[in-house]
This record gives structure tokens, sequence and C-alpha cells, in this order.
């Protein structure tokens, strides 16, 4: 299977957060009690959270001296090369063939190293569980295994998240922007950023204005946790030791839940 | 509408005025999406920077309540620079036609104006005939009293800086957006207008809409693909439930229902059927009586026969006005016994609802029929309310969802959309159907122990199959017509039990049986038309879909499409043509292809708007009570005077609450309601939906920055609004989407709240409707729920 991506447009989004709701549908994820709004606009909840694998921001902006009001998505943007699964000691986050970096809950011993080497900040953990796991997008990976697309794509009504190959989706990007190059902001956010992701965003305004961070560097971030890792090996060992403990615990608590109704990939 | 959602997708320009589509109707917002990124420009007009505005590419914002000023303004540009689509002008509405010198228009009233009956005489707003009694036309349109000459001079007050100073619009913003629209009187251009709530909940709703429908009709965007006015309806089947005769003024297919005076089906006809002496008049609507004929057959079946004038005394007559606010004054004044409220809200959706919470407390008895447990299935337990003083007697009956039944779903489009039941419904909950069927199967029982009237209700047909459950195919097919014995009609020959395939076939001496007209052909011997998937488009490649569905009336997708082209018969814009006559076409005879015509005669034989009796689209008209022209009136509250005349509100409409009344001086800010994407109407369904409440939880007002700096009021603070009505506390949102109005040299702020809350269910609030007025329009009532005055202050916090 070519690697797929999902290509998330503002100019399209008209904030109506229908893929929100699918995301907790599909993925069992419960509603967070929440009061007024949490951020911008109507934002809610604040952000992602372990309940919460994706979020419309509402960004009230100028654009070329108006006043302008504009929607971003933020979720896991599906690194090529994932720092969160190269940080992970137990391989418990993966980098499929097919575009998705899926979690796989029975292998995690709950380090949240991913949670520190993302540099996109994603990764979220239940820490009000008993039995804490990790959360995030896992790109429906499920629903892929099946011929079908992510649930919050499905469910966009103005086709604000497409999915497709990802070379397609660079494609469409490229010429959604020069159809309309007064009107789309000049670049393509996931083409290169920590060395290219299986998510890219189009929009009419700079990507800091949607809450997404452009201080992320354009080659793959694993490297400079590779070499951050290599520079503490003792403190590793230790950890490992440490960690390899927790994991025969929890690895004994997974298997009595393992029919447990969610779809974590 | 007049067109439906996939035809936006053919529009150059789209304007959304009236609607918020990005929230309330999302999916309109895919088709507009794609027109958009092919070049077409989308305008929003609202009083607030909306997600529909965030969407657009020209955003004007106007005050509340100020609609007509607006467009007659944006009228009065395409009249005054020549930007009409003048052939369609003179040929395809009543522009030419020569007025009665009876019409006047002085100071804000029109001719025949009774003041103490707070109405007009509308007989004075008649055209002038000939000896025929033919419509006097001038084709020059140069007559000093021909309707096109009267709408210079009316227009012509509302040039651009006058419509500014009433709307607050900025100038450049309203000089931009009356260019960009009305750049599509070329013949080879078209704009679609899409309405919703923001336009019709208003004293002058009808108006409003009618200040569309003539610029539209001077533009030649009347009939077109990508053309058109679009009310997009307030909720999923709401145009079913219109269709099947759901207001108190209309049974099913827009009949009229009768009214006290008129004794005989003879009375009756000779009010509601329109007569022409026009022969180039189709005049359809002379077909009246074999549509109500037959509906009466529908009814009661043998029952009905010519000696008994088909049992029309069977029929209700009103007697009087029983809309929805009429209604709760009745009930408010003990003059009402019991209620019905299937899926219905009233104590979070009506207006002035404390009032109408306290009218349904005067009720003997109330029956809820709903998913869930609704604000008014217990208002008698509502918070600061002694139930022991409440002698109402309430039931809650468990209805299915939409999900859990089969039938009918008809969209804004007019589309009839088949839906098989996905699941069971839940427990003992129930259809509505079979609900309705097991109450009137048990009053049947009742009444055969006699009655004060027991025949109506014994005599009533109700043949849907020996089930409890209603058999909804029968339904259909009863909608749908058939014939009740054998008869040859326009020389074709039917048998007794066939289904008709058309309404031309119905007939006026009881030998058919239909529900209601309009739908005839939905369901006919070839089967269920509406259950149809075919995606195969038309030859005209517009999107029209022919075998998607069906869609009333005759499966005809763009309505007055005889409109889209020249009187030959070619279409004024040949590469979106909707229809075109085709001289090869029936063996040289000549035939339209494309959609369904309006009506099957070829060119010049009839004029195309034919279900007018004149044969034309009005730009001029008697129909409505309140002028033949829009004219700007201000809202019932409204801060500033009326720019345009002494006469302030609309001079005809019913005041039921003089003493409800707020004025400036007290409640100085401009206040409107709304809805979100996140909830749904009075919020039964979704503020019981977890996922729902997450996103928005807590009712709230939105507010300028501006308006909060002055009121010392942060992002989040509680605030108190205060309404001549009652008040509510909300959270405050405050935002650069709303900015306050520059009023005639004034500063007028606005602000805006979601009317979702209520006392019951996951996430509670006040309702914005504590604080609306009990008013109607003057001609449908509809209440007036997007313009009034409050005060508004920081609150402190409550639990």
């Amino acid at each position: 299977m070519a690697m797929k991506a999902m290509l998330i447009d503002a100019m399209r989004c008209i904030g109506c957060r229908g893929c929100q709701v699918a995301c907790k549908t599909w993925n069992g994820r419960k509603a967070e009690k929440t009061e007024f709004f949490s951020g911008p606009g109507y934002q809610n909840p604040g952000d992602l959270s372990a309940e919460t694998l994706t979020l419309i921001t509402y960004n009230e902006v100028q654009v070329n001296g108006r006043f302008d009001w504009v929607f971003g998505k933020k979720q896991c943007m599906h690194c090529n090369t994932p720092a969160c699964a190269a940080a992970c000691p137990v391989g418990a986050l993966k980098k499929l063939e097919s575009g998705p970096v899926i979690y796989q809950k029975h292998r995690c011993i709950g380090c949240r190293y991913c949670m520190l080497a993302c540099p996109f900040e994603i990764p979220r953990f239940e820490y009000d569980s008993a039995n804490p796991y990790i959360t995030k997008c896992t790109m429906c990976a499920d629903r892929l295994e099946t011929g079908g697309v992510p649930a919050c794509s499905k469910v966009c009504p103005t086709g604000a998240i497409a999915f497709g190959d990802r070379d397609e989706m660079i494609r469409e990007a490229q010429h959604r922007i020069n159809q309309n190059p007064s009107g789309y902001y000049h670049e393509i956010y996931g083409l290169e950023e920590a060395g290219g992701t299986c998510v890219l965003h189009i929009s009419n305004v700079p990507f800091d204005k949607l809450g997404h961070r452009t201080d992320v560097p354009k080659h793959a971030v694993n490297k400079d946790t590779e070499q951050a890792m290599e520079a503490i090996p003792i403190v590793m060992l230790g950890l490992a030791a440490l960690l390899g403990g927790i994991y025969m615990l929890r690895t004994r608590t997974v298997h009595h839940e393992s029919d447990a109704p969610r779809a974590d990939g | 509408m007049t067109n439906h959602f996939i035809d936006m997708t053919n529009a150059d320009v789209v304007m959304i005025c009236g609607s918020n589509a990005a929230e309330n109707h999302p999916i309109a917002m895919r088709w507009i999406r794609k027109t958009r990124e092919r070049g077409a420009v989308v305008i929003c007009v609202d009083p607030r920077y909306t997600r529909t505005a965030a969407f657009a590419d020209v955003y004007c914002k106007l005050r509340s309540g100020t609609d007509i000023a607006f467009v007659n303004g944006m009228i009065n540009y395409a009249l005054q620079n020549d930007r009409i689509h003048r052939e369609y002008v003179r040929q395809y509405t009543n522009a030419s036609f020569l007025i009665s010198p009876n019409y006047d228009f002085q100071n804000g009233l029109f001719s025949g104006y009774d003041a103490a009956k707070r109405s007009y005489d509308r007989s004075l707003w008649q055209y002038e005939l000939d000896g025929d009694g033919i419509p006097k036309r001038d084709m020059t349109l140069e007559h000093p009293r021909c309707v096109f000459q009267l709408m210079k001079k009316f227009y012509e007050r509302y040039d651009l800086e006058t419509s500014c100073r009433i709307t607050g619009a900025p100038m450049e913003d309203y000089r931009r957006t009356c260019e960009i629209f009305t750049s599509t009187w070329a013949p080879d251009r078209v704009g679609t207008w899409l309405y919703a709530m923001g336009t019709t909940q208003h004293t002058h709703g009808t108006q409003n809409i009618r200040s569309y429908s003539t610029l539209q009709l001077l533009l030649g965007n009347v009939g077109m693909a990508g053309g058109g006015v679009n009310a997009l309806r307030g909720e999923s089947n709401v145009q079913g439930s219109t269709d099947m005769g759901l207001l108190f003024n209309v049974l099913p297919g827009y009949l009229k229902a009768p009214a006290k005076g008129m004794e005989s089906l003879q009375q009756y006809l000779d009010d509601a059927t329109p007569k022409s002496k026009d022969p180039l008049s189709a005049n359809w609507w002379q077909n009246y009586p074999k549509y109500i004929v037959s509906l009466l057959k529908a009814y009661w079946g043998e029952h009905a026969t010519p000696a008994n004038d088909f049992a029309y005394s069977h029929l209700p007559k009103t007697s009087g006005n029983h809309s929805f606010i009429s209604l709760f004054e009745a009930m408010h004044a003990g003059k009402m016994r019991g209620l019905f409220c299937f899926g219905q809200n009233p104590a979070v959706g009506g207006p002035n609802s404390g009032k109408e919470r306290e009218a349904l407390g005067k009720l003997e008895w109330l029956v809820c029929v709903d998913l869930f447990e609704t604000d008014t299935s217990v208002f008698w337990k509502r918070p600061g309310t002694d139930p022991s003083g409440i002698a109402t007697e309430v039931f809650l009956l468990p209805a299915a969802a939409s999900m859990e039944k089969e039938g009918s779903v008809v969209s804004s489009g007019r589309w009839v959309q088949w839906r098989y039941k996905a699941v069971d419904p839940p427990e003992e909950a129930r259809t509505d159907s079979r609900i309705v069927s097991d109450l009137v199967r048990r009053m049947k029982e009742a009444y055969k122990a006699g009655g004060t009237f027991p025949d109506p209700i014994l005599h009533l047909t109700w043949d849907y199959g020996d089930e409890p459950e209603p058999d909804i195919h029968r339904v259909a097919k009863e909608m749908n017509g058939r014939f009740l014995r054998d008869a040859v009609v326009n020389e074709k020959e039917f048998k007794a039990g066939q289904q008709v395939p058309g309404f031309a076939v119905l007939t006026s001496d009881g030998s058919t049986s239909c529900g209601s007209w309009i739908y005839a052909g939905s369901y006919t011997d070839a089967g269920n038309m509406s259950a149809r998937r075919n995606k195969e488009d038309a030859p005209n490649g517009l999107g029209l879909y022919p075998k998607w569905a069906w869609c009333w009336p005759v499966n005809r997708r763009i309505l007055y499409n005889r409109a889209s082209c020249d009187p030959s018969g070619r279409p004024w814009d040949p590469k979106r043509w909707v229809i075109r006559w085709n001289p090869q076409l029936a063996e040289g005879k000549g035939g339209w292809e494309g959609d369904v015509p309006d009506g099957p005669w070829p060119p010049e034989a009839k004029l195309p708007f034919i279900m007018r009796p004149e044969g034309l689209a009005c730009l001029f008209a008697n129909s409505l009570v309140d002028g033949p022209f829009p004219e700007h009136y201000e809202p019932l509250e409204s801060p500033v005077r009326n720019l345009m005349s002494g006469q302030r509100c609309s001079p005809v409409i019913k005041i039921w609450e003089p003493d409800k009344i707020g004025d400036s001086s007290r409640y100085p800010i401009v206040a409107t309601t709304y809805r979100v994407s996140e909830h749904w109407q009075a919020g039964a369904m979704t503020r019981n939906t977890p996922w729902l409440v997450e996103l928005v939880p807590d009712v709230f007002v939105e507010l300028s920055t501006d308006l909060a700096k002055r009121k010392g009021i942060r992002n989040g603070d509680w605030v108190l609004v205060e309404t001549a009505r009652g008040s509510m506390r909300a959270r405050a949102l405050v935002t650069q989407r709303f900015e306050p109005f520059l009023i005639d040299g004034q500063l007028v702020d606005q602000i805006g709240i979601p009317w979702h809350w209520g006392f019951a269910g996951l996430a509670t609030g006040d309702s914005a409707n504590l604080l609306t007025p009990h008013v109607g329009d003057a001609n449908t009532m509809i209440p007036e729920y997007k313009a009034f005055l409050c005060s508004l202050r920081k609150s402190g916090e409550v639990a």
C-alpha cells in the first residue's frame, strides 16, 4: 500500500466540529467536562487530552488588514520518521508503511518518553486512570485496514479533510495553492516538518496563527533524540531496568482487559 | 427552495443573507465550497461575523431587522445603474402592467390604510384592466403608472447612503456587495440567494423575502440554474411537514384551510380558485377543485359524494388566526383544554417563553411525544415553581428517532427521499405514526357510542393495514393518489385501484383520491419514486440527478424553469441550460428537453409563471397584507426612529402585549437570537448528548470588545440580560466578531444569544426566549425572535 496522508485545508473548514465528535464516536473516547469555552472563540476542550485526540481551534486573526476567523485542526502529524517511535524503549509506537503511527498498548510501559520526544507535543497520558495508557490519533488505522478513511475525514461536510496517497495529497495541496495564489499561504505544513509528515496542512494564514508549531526542524527529529539518548547511556541502563520492571507489572494487568472495546490500532 | 442544494454549484455569486449556512446547514457548504473554488464569489450579510462570514469572500454587516433597507438599496442600485436583465423583466414579470390610480404611497403608508383596524384595503392595489378583463401593459415600461415606473419611484428613496444610515453597513462593503451581486444581471451570470430564519423571524419577515425575490427577478435569476430564492429550512423534514399541511391555515399541498363563513364547497372554491381571462395564462390553480375533491376523497372515501359536497362540511373551519402565538395567548387566557407536543419544546422554543411556561399550567392535559424528557414535559417542576399549584396532567410518550423508522424525509430542495429503518426503537418507544394511529383507532371506538359530531372521525379513512404499526408505504401511496373507479382522463383510460401517474389526471368528480396533490407521481404503479438512488445526471450536466429520489412537483428540480429560456425557447445562458426547446423531438413536432418544464406547451403558447393568474412573476402584488412593495419598518422594538417615514414599525402587525414593549431609554441594546452548529433547536436531543455538551456546555452571550470594555465585562464573566419580558443569565463571550453599528450618526450596540438552553436535561441554562417578544410577522405570525431591545450588565456568579 502506498503511504497515505491527510490533507487539512483551513480554507475549506467551517469549524463545525463534526470531526471532533466523529473521532470520539469511532474511538470510544469520553466527553470531557467543560465550562463555558476553554480557549479562543468556541474552542472546547482547551487542548488535546487523553480523551480528545483531535481539536478544532478558533483563531481570530488579521489577514491583509481585515479581521478574519480561521479554524485549525490539532492532531497527531503521523511523522514519516516518528520521534515518538524512536524514543519508545519497547516499540509500543510504530510507523506503518501505509502512513499511520500506531500505538500498541499491550507493549507500553507507561514511560511517557514519546510525550517528551514528540516535536508537535501530541501524545497524552491517561493520568486519571488507575491503569493509564498513552493516547493519540492513530489515523483510524483500523478503518484503513478495511479500505475506509479516517472517521474525521469521512464526516467532514466540506471536504476540508482529504485523505489519499501522500504523493497525491501533496500534488492536490500544490494545485489548490496554484489555483488561488492570492488566497492561500504559499506553504504546505508537514511537507518537510520533522522530516515530512502524513498530515499536511494548507491555510490562508501563516501556520503559527492556527496554533501549529513553526519551530519544528525540517529534518527527522528522531536523529536528535537518538543523539540525546546516546549521550546518557548510564541513565538509560538504569531506566531500562526500572521500566522493565514496570513493563512486567503492566503486561500482567493488560491481559485482564484484552477485550476492552477500544480501537487503539 | 426554488432550486436545490447541488444547484448551488452552478452559481457565480452566492448571497447568504438571513442564513448562517455554515453553522446551521453545514452540508450546504459542501456545494458552496465547490462553486467558490471554481471562481464564484460568496457574500455573507449578517449582524455578526459568523462561521459563514469566515467562509465568505465578502462580508457586509447590517443591524438586525433592517434587511429591507439593505436589499431595497441593492434594488435601487440595480435600477439606477441599469444593471437589470431588461428583456427578462419586460417579458416575464409584471413590470409592464398598469396599476390603478387608487394605489398610492405616502409617508410609510400605502393607500387604503385603516388605522382603527390596523389593516389595508388591498382592493386599491389593483391592475388596470382592458375591455376583456385582461391587465393593460406598456411594453416600453415608460407609462408613469406601470409597475416599473412605480418601482423606480418607490425604490429611489433607498440610495446607498440612506441604506447605510439605516442598516449600519459600512459604505465600502455595501457598495461592493451591490456591485458584485448585481453583476448577475448579465444573462450569462447567475446569483443565488440563500436565506433562513434570519430573514423570516421579523415582523416584516415575508416582505424581507419579497425584497429578495424582487431583486432576483430584476436580475433575471429566477428559474435559472445557480439562481433562485432559496429557503434553507430550519429542520430536517420541516419541508415535508409544511407540504402535509402542518400550518393552521393550509391543508396538504398548500390548499387553503377553509374559514368560517365558507359553508359550501362552492363558496370555498369561489374564494380559492383564481381566475384569469388571459388566454396566454396557464393559471394552473384553475385546477383547484380537482385537488381539493381528491383530498376530500382521500380523507373520507366512499362517504365523500357529490351529493354531500364530498364531505366538505367535515373539514374544520378556521375562526381567525390559530398560529403559535395566538394559541399560547388563548392557552394563557384559559381557553384551551389540551395540547399535543410532537417533538416540540415551547418551554424553550416559544417567544416570551416565561409566559408560555405559565400558559402550559392552565391546560387540563398535555401530551409530549419526544426522545427525551423535555423542558416542556417537566414545565411543572421548573425552578421557582411549586408543582402543587399546577393541575395540568402531563403524559410523556417515548418516541422513535428518525433512524428508528422508515419513511420519507423532504429536503429544503423539495426532494422527497425515502429512508429505511436502521435500528429498532428502544424499549417502548414508538413511531409518531403509530402513536397517532393508536389514538385515531381509539377515538373511532369511542365515537361509536355517539358524540357531538361523530361522522368526521367515524368515516375517516384509516387504511394503513391491520398491524398496530401503520404500513408507511400505504400512507405514501395515499399521498400519491389513486383511481377509485374506472375513468377516462385526458383521453387515457385508467382502472380502479391504479395509482395516479401525476396530478394532471386528478379529477373533481370523485373518481380519484389524493392525499397531497403535489406528491402525485411520487409513488406510482412503477414503484416508490422517492426510494430511487440512480446517480446518473441529466444531459445538461447541472447536477439535477432526475432519477435520484423524487422531487415535487412532477420531479421538476428547478422551479420556474420556463423563465430560463427566452420566449422562443432558447436558454438565456446556453452553457447552463436548464430546459430548451428542441424542434427535432417528437417526430418533428418539437419538445422540451432537460429538466421537467413548467408545462408542456410549446414556446409562445403560454406565459412562464404558470401558478400566477397573470402568468408572470410579480414585482407588485396585493397578496401580502402589509403592502404591494417591501417597505422598511423598524422591528417592534428599536433603538432608532424609522429614517424612511414617520411609521416606526409595521402598521399592520398585531400588538398582543402593549405593556411588554421595551423602549431604548431603558433597553438601549439590540439583541438577536440564533443557533450554533453544536446544538439543535430547543436542545432536547443535543443537550442530552455528552459529546456535544462538551463542545458548547453553557449558554452564552456574544458581545463586542467595545461594549464589554464600557460595561467592565471580561470574557467568561456572568452577565444579566434584561428585556421588558424577562431576564436571563449567561456567560459573556467577548469578541471582535460583533461590532457596534453607526446608525444615522449614533452608535448602536448589538449582542447575540443562542437559544438552545432550558432547565431540563444534561446541560442546563436560561433560555434566550425568556427575553423575546410575543409578536409576529404581519402575514405569517412567525415570531420576531431576531430583533428586540435589551439591557446588559455584569452579574454575580450563579451556581
